[in-house]
């Protein structure tokens, strides 16, 4: 086993947490019987790698072994690393045949011959989603392993979801990605994250977005701060309505953990108060980023609370309905009101 | 912060009178406001003019570059300072910096001897405290000078002829003190009142024990709240014209569960734009009579309209009022201010401004 393969694996180990070691080597299934009855998965780390190590000459197991591993490893723990959302344009007639066969045997060749040495590990996971990793070399050097990209796709919906992509090996990635799959384009879809379940829940829509038609009273608290009850009894009507409307624009129950959300705002300064900043031609140009440990959480108790006007404003409730969490936003047309339209970059 | 988690958040105490753009007009009255000029406890009555001024003067660049140590200046604007207030200190004698020096590298080996946890990035062999003194800082006569106080080390298995690594920097400053408090102290009390430190805790304690044995001084945590928040942010955005402040940034956040953060960046023409839009026909101003200098004054209503500007173009896109929310940090390429008392200084030609402002609320916090 030479030394790359070697550095391989214990780059690898060193990723896997301890907690988690003996599941994925046990659904990795490599090894015998008796060499998995021989290690003690109680030890410290270091005396497992070794061991593992050990084990891997013994086997004379190749990197193509060990990134098997690896994707087992990632494909469990997929809500690391940061993933970006991008949607297939222009199907042709036939993009909804495709099947993983025909799939995994087209994007292969493509890849193949965009980029000399490139090494593609495809697997079908058992929630009907694609994963393809791809450790990229080029014509004078061999793949990679250390820094494979992962591309997520979920054959006939046109979502595909990309981690550690380079801005140099994404035009290849595209081009593979489109004709493999039977479309003409790839566009940005604007939606990006550290969750993959969270982008990929928010995209295709998973989790619950109910509409209740009644909510009897506001979540109950466990420290009840001694209230007034006309405060109360008057803030039981507005109260509700304000989480009413808060669940429709965002759902209702557990939302998909998303971290943050980026508006480029490019529109006009209007202010009755002030003239001189209303009557100026040129747009008013900030960033606003909101972040959280879950935004749409977050965003959801701003609407219930009151500290968002309800009716929700489109731009938040775009990051739901649209699945989106990049926005560029101008003025649009020529009517002076205040309506907003976006611009698809 | 506790808050109750109903459907009604209580809005922030410490906001200043802020008029909503909203049909229900809601009007929150600072809680300083409601007293009037009395100080915070009152036990002073000499000093009855002690509030955060409700009007200043614009910002000028102050070229300090020739005046102050070029390495003191880099020092300063190199870190981020964590601050604090200290009450006047009794007898603190600038000729006698050198005999700080040793007193406090003395005291801190002595710490380091009974025990206290010293250590500082691997083992260092003993610490030298140097004080020094930062002339060109003075602002007006009645300032003291500004005390710059150093501790090196050397890592312990270092040659003879390795330099010392600075591992805690500290200064003393007063900016533009309040002249009728400066005068009002007795003569053997020097005031310095804000105090700024960067590096480990431990050492910033010992410091901090140090002064209030020798000096008979109390020191105790500065934030800087929103209202001097919002100084910054207009008195930065003041200088675009001569330096370019680059972007104005501002973080809120939002008591909601999970907390909510915001940043809010705007391109530095359009927020200069807006604050000469929001600032008093300087004609108007010179109806007091007085001669008014080429910018003049700024008043506080001049800041809040233009944070209320600022405010309302979110509100607009987004529909939430970010007065709900407490504003957690401002920064420019001329600087950076955080609520829990962190400033960082990175243009020294606003350094004097922007001390001033925090000297002010460093004397304003003081419990004497």
């Amino acid at each position: 086993m030479d030394e790359s393969t070697r550095r391989l694996l214990q780059r690898l180990l060193r990723r896997i947490p301890a907690q988690l070691l003996r599941s994925t080597v046990d659904k990795w299934g490599r090894l015998s019987v008796a060499q998995w009855q021989s290690v003690d998965f109680t030890q410290p780390k270091w005396a497992l790698t070794e061991k593992l190590l050990a084990i891997c000459e013994e086997n004379e197991w190749t990197a193509k072994h060990i990134t098997e591993l690896e994707m087992i490893y990632v494909i469990d723990n997929p809500n690391q690393g940061m993933w970006y959302a991008f949607q297939l344009m222009d199907p042709e007639d036939d993009a909804h045949s495709v099947e993983l066969t025909q799939f995994k045997e087209q994007f292969k060749s493509h890849l193949s011959e965009l980029v000399r040495h490139v090494s593609v590990k495809i697997k079908k996971h058992t929630d009907e989603a694609v994963w393809i990793r791809i450790a990229w070399g080029d014509s004078y050097s061999r793949p990679n392993h250390l820094n494979p990209t992962y591309v997520v796709h979920h054959l006939q919906t046109p979502y595909v979801f990309v981690t550690n992509l380079t801005s140099k090996q994404k035009p290849l990635l595209s081009q593979a990605l489109v004709l493999s799959t039977r479309h003409h384009a790839i566009k940005d879809a604007n939606l990006s994250g550290r969750k993959l379940t969270a982008i990929r829940d928010l995209l295709m829509r998973q989790y619950q977005h109910v509409f209740p038609t009644k909510y009897p009273s506001p979540l109950a608290e466990i420290n009840q701060t001694a209230s007034n009850p006309r405060i109360e009894r008057e803030q039981a009507g507005p109260g509700a309505n304000r989480l009413q409307m808060a669940c429709e624009a965002f759902g209702d129950g557990m939302l998909p953990q998303l971290q943050s959300a980026v508006y480029k705002l490019e529109t006009k300064f209007r202010d009755h108060t002030n003239k001189t900043m209303t009557e100026r031609a040129e747009p008013f140009k900030c960033v606003v980023k909101f972040a959280s440990t879950n935004l749409l959480e977050s965003l959801r108790h701003c609407a219930s609370s009151g500290i968002a006007s309800t009716p929700v404003t489109p731009l938040l409730s775009s990051i739901p309905v649209k699945g989106r969490n990049y926005f560029v936003i101008t003025d649009n047309g020529p009517s002076p009101s205040s309506q907003m339209h976006e611009s698809h970059n | 912060m506790e808050r109750p988690h109903n459907s009604v958040v209580r809005t922030p105490i410490n906001s200043v009178v802020v008029q909503r753009r909203s049909k229900n007009k809601s009007y929150r009255q600072s809680y300083r406001s409601c007293l009037g000029a009395a100080s915070r406890l009152g036990l002073t009555p000499a000093l009855t003019a002690r509030r955060l001024n409700s009007s200043r003067r614009a910002p000028k660049s102050h070229n300090i570059t020739e005046k102050v140590n070029p390495e003191h200046l880099a020092l300063l604007m190199k870190m981020e300072w964590k601050l604090s207030y200290v009450t006047p200190l009794y007898q603190f004698k600038h000729t006698q910096l050198k005999s700080y020096s040793r007193q406090l590298s003395a005291f801190i080996a002595a710490e380091k001897q009974q025990g206290l946890a010293v250590e500082v990035e691997g083992s260092q062999s003993a610490f030298r405290v140097s004080f020094s003194v930062v002339h060109g800082m003075m602002a007006t006569e009645d300032d003291a000078e500004t005390v710059l106080i150093q501790i090196n080390s050397k890592p312990l298995f270092a040659g003879q002829d390795e330099p010392q690594r600075s591992v805690w920097s500290g200064w003393l400053t007063c900016i533009n003190g309040n002249s009728d408090y400066l005068h009002s102290l007795p003569t053997d009390f020097i005031c310095l009142p804000l105090f700024g430190s960067s590096g480990p805790e431990v050492l910033t304690s010992l410091v901090k024990s140090w002064f209030q044995q020798m000096f008979d001084c109390c020191f105790g945590p500065l934030e800087i709240s929103h209202t001097s928040l919002q100084w910054l942010v207009a008195l930065w955005t003041n200088c675009h014209t001569e330096s370019s402040i680059q972007h104005l940034k501002m973080i809120w956040t939002l008591p909601v569960v999970p907390p909510l953060q915001i940043t809010y960046t705007v391109n530095p023409q359009d927020a200069w734009e807006l604050w000469s839009s929001v600032r008093k026909d300087p004609q108007e101003q010179s109806k007091g009579g007085d001669a008014v200098e080429e910018g003049g004054n700024i008043d506080i209503e001049e800041v809040t309209r233009f944070m209320q500007g600022l405010k309302s173009h979110f509100y607009r896109h987004f529909r939430l009022d970010l007065s709900a929310g407490s504003l957690k940090q401002v920064s420019t390429a001329l600087g950076s201010a955080k609520y829990n008392g962190r400033v960082k200084i990175s243009n020294s030609r606003y350094m004097i401004t922007t001390l001033t402002l925090l000297t002010e609320c460093a004397l304003l916090k003081m419990p004497v």
